[in-house]
């Protein structure tokens, strides 16, 4: 038997030494991060809309073009304000291709999720899926999902959303930066939600913006987060706490400054990877193709198993084992995860074979050039040496 | 320097301001820089940011520390913190959480995230809390929870309703939100009842910018909490419990641990401003400081007076007059929750009680921006509202 490569999952010593989490991870030096904190704790200004959070909120308006941006705690308490404001019920119809935030949105509103398939090809969200959806049940609204720093099909489902009177709105968690044919995310739907979690190429370690044209929405929204004089006060259904702090502010601001340069870095490894990958049977890099600018914030594989010779679930145990965090993309997909909701009655076969074969490797910041050199030579390797490989994963189980 | 000699003195009419910047009744104490940044190196350290990292799990045991219990499970607000533990303990198939109505403006919204109906009992008069008296009327087949909530002074009736609770089999869960600090009977709040959240915003004696958290003895519930932070996964990564995105960022737990260490300090501070008030306010005829129980372990942080029926002018006035010389005092609660308008269901019977008490108290500025001096100064305003009263009630009639 030929011999392979030694392979931390038979015991050999991983390939990294500290575990490689598959986010972006970006955040400011020591002594920028010592100098920011010095500047709040010296205005003594910690939460309620300070004026880090005012700044940051107008600067996002003003470069994503759009009238409200308002800053929250997170992106799922951004969803979750979203679906109060619009009033959703009875159906939404959402993606199960997607993480769970998306869909357990819904659980925090009157409405419930209907699961909608994919397209085979993007693993996107299209006006064709959803459309028999909308003829057969009464939907109150479609919650849409522009993943991995690329969108779906957003003007087509616009499109259908219009034709049935329902409000689109977006969870576009990892669109920071992204446009499609050059108009920014964050200005589609009724709402748009982007994410500011650590693992997005725009971090406030958590945090996130709802962002809409409407001020009615808007006002909605800000009477539910915390309104602090801006705007008109109206009635809501009922309050909730969706504060973003100084602390997270200062940090978004310092990332949101340093943006251009992240995106570079991130579009730099991207072709890296793209370019060292290419040659590798059964693994093709997922581009990004429904957006004219991506942040390319997620490396995103599809693995065909009868052609690269593993499975994929063995290809993510071996990472894992080289402390490389791989993650498995949107799985399982939200239909097989959720066990709390009705089983959808369309098929949704796309989405799990999809699912299936999603590999997501890291675009971390601390990963150099020469980190992502050797593990396209190891993902090079493992599938050299996959049928031997996937034998013995076999035989230990 | 007399204080505001004339009326036209007060602000109100055209005076100076009696501070030249905002003294208000949040906390917003400062913990030590060197210490945040202490803590702050874990963060560069493990390039974790949020989501069980190390700060938070150190917070975590810590607080557990600090309030003698097994567990504390940290949230981005002690508002989703509620929202959670009010999902995980109300017994299946019931709606209805009896709680006060005297109380924090937001809590019925919380009960209602919940999807839950607030059923509002009376306060104790003396006490202003929910005891095992006001809320036993309240309790029927529909009891999901009983919701002992802490006032801001002194701790509520926790083993009058531990009995109550485990005389009806009703789950009890305190809103300890202002009572970090306190003990009751000598015994920590934090292991009262099945559980007992609290607040770490930047108003509160401990402050993590934003933040919260839950204690409990009990491990399954613990367990479920962390899940349900983090969407419902548990800790094998499955999705289980229902759950949301309220988990605290590393950042605001360096925060919270620095705040911690230095909290003996403030209470200590803390004191001496609460007594200058007491000897302040002692000679000032019409107004009654709510007493701290001295036996008891106290924060000491928050403020709050009656206006007796021989205080001359209303307390809409008197509140007008303190904005506006700069002292951002708040009525203690009011309206009364079941009197606020809302998109959801509530129900309550007779509320005489808290109607009236509703209308008596006020929060006096307190904290971290107050100094002992300026306390003193405060208790001399209000004399001098006291001895010009009736002017200022004929100045201002459109302020009655």
């Amino acid at each position: 038997m030929r011999k392979i490569l030694p392979l931390a999952v038979f015991g050999a010593t991983p390939m990294f030494e500290r575990p490689i989490a598959k986010g972006q991870r970006f955040f400011p030096s020591w002594a920028q991060y010592e100098s920011m904190f010095r500047d709040i704790f010296e205005r003594q200004y910690y939460t309620n809309h300070g004026p880090l959070a005012q700044e940051l909120e107008g600067r996002l308006a003003e470069r994503l073009n759009v009238r409200h941006a308002m800053c929250v705690t997170n992106g799922f308490i951004g969803l979750a304000l979203s679906g109060q404001a619009l009033g959703v019920r009875g159906g939404v119809v959402v993606p199960a291709h997607t993480f769970v935030a998306t869909s357990r949105s819904l659980d925090w509103t009157e409405a419930r999720p209907l699961f909608c398939d994919v397209d085979p090809t993007s693993g996107m969200m299209t006006a064709e899926v959803v459309a028999p959806l909308l003829s057969r049940q009464s939907v109150s609204a479609i919650l849409a999902v522009n993943p991995w720093g690329d969108c779906c099909d957003v003007t087509g489902l616009q499109a259908l959303a219009d034709q049935y009177g329902i409000p689109l709105y977006l969870d576009s968690a990892h669109g920071f930066g992204c446009e499609i044919a050059g108009r920014p995310v964050g200005t589609f739907g009724a709402i748009e939600v982007i994410s500011f979690h650590s693992d997005n190429i725009l971090s406030a370690c958590e945090g996130g913006v709802i962002c809409t044209q409407s001020d009615d929405l808007a006002a909605s929204v800000r009477n539910m987060r915390s309104n602090y004089g801006m705007g008109p006060p109206v009635p809501v259904v009922k309050t909730g706490n969706g504060r973003m702090s100084e602390a997270q502010a200062a940090v978004a601001l310092f990332n949101l400054d340093h943006y251009a340069e992240y995106k570079q870095r991130n579009e730099q490894l991207f072709g890296t990877f793209r370019k060292g990958l290419a040659g590798i049977p059964g693994l093709a890099v997922r581009v990004p193709s429904g957006v004219s600018e991506s942040n390319y914030q997620n490396l995103i594989c599809l693995i065909d198993e009868a052609t690269f010779g593993l499975r994929r679930d063995y290809l993510w145990r071996i990472l894992r084992a080289e402390n490389v965090l791989a993650g498995r993309g949107f799985y399982p997909p939200m239909h097989q995860s959720l066990s709390t909701h009705e089983s959808p009655t369309n098929s949704l076969l796309h989405t799990e074979h999809y699912c299936a074969r999603t590999i997501e490797l890291p675009m971390n910041q601390a990963l150099t050039k020469e980190d992502a050199a050797r593990l396209i030579e190891l993902l090079g390797s493992i599938q050299r040496d996959a049928n031997v490989i996937g034998r013995q994963l076999a035989e230990a189980a | 320097m007399e204080v505001k000699p004339r009326t036209e003195d007060f602000a109100l009419f055209g005076g100076q301001p009696l501070f030249d910047s905002i003294r208000s009744i949040s906390n917003l104490v400062q913990p030590d820089f060197d210490k945040f940044l202490s803590y702050s190196r874990l963060i560069f350290e493990d390039q974790c940011y949020s989501g069980g990292g190390r700060v938070e799990q150190l917070l975590e045991s810590r607080l557990a520390e600090f309030h003698q219990v097994r567990h504390s499970v940290s949230f981005c607000g002690g508002f989703w913190g509620l929202v959670l533990a009010m999902k995980a303990l109300a017994l299946q198939g019931r709606t209805e959480v009896v709680m006060p109505s005297l109380t924090y403006r937001r809590l019925a919204d919380i009960v209602a995230w919940a999807g839950l109906i607030p059923h509002f009992c009376e306060v104790d008069p003396l006490r202003l809390c929910i005891t095992a008296e006001t809320a036993r009327p309240c309790i029927n087949g529909n009891t999901a929870l009983l919701l002992g909530v802490h006032p801001i002074v002194n701790s509520c009736d926790g083993e009058g309703l531990e009995a109550l609770s485990a005389e009806t089999g009703v789950p009890l869960l305190f809103d300890a939100v202002e009572s970090s600090y306190e003990t009751l009977n000598g015994r920590r709040v934090g292991t009262f009842g099945r559980a007992e959240c609290f607040s770490m915003q930047s108003s509160k004696l401990l402050n993590a910018f934003e933040g919260g958290y839950v204690t409990t003895n009990d491990d399954a519930l613990a367990s479920h909490l962390r899940a349900a932070r983090n969407y419902g996964f548990d800790a094998d990564g499955k999705l289980s419990a229902s759950g949301m995105n309220a988990k605290q960022n590393e950042i605001h737990a360096a925060m919270a641990l620095a705040a911690l260490d230095d909290v003996d300090e403030q209470v200590q501070v803390n004191r001496r401003r609460y007594d200058r008030y007491k000897v302040g306010l002692a000679s000032v005829p019409g107004v009654r400081l709510v007493p701290f129980d001295e036996r008891e372990r106290n924060g000491y942080k928050n403020i709050v007076v009656e206006l007796l029926d021989d205080w001359p002018i209303s307390r809409d006035l008197t509140l007008a007059l303190l904005h506006k010389d700069n002292m951002l005092c708040r009525p203690y609660y009011y309206p009364p929750l079941h009197q606020k308008s809302t998109g959801y269901a509530m129900v309550w019977s007779d509320l005489s009680q808290t109607e009236d008490l509703a209308k008596r108290f006020l929060m006096l500025p307190c904290g971290y921006f107050i100094s002992e001096e300026e306390v003193g100064q405060v208790c001399d305003y209000l004399r001098a509202i006291h001895s010009h009263g009736g002017e200022l009630a004929r100045r201002a009639p459109q302020a009655r």
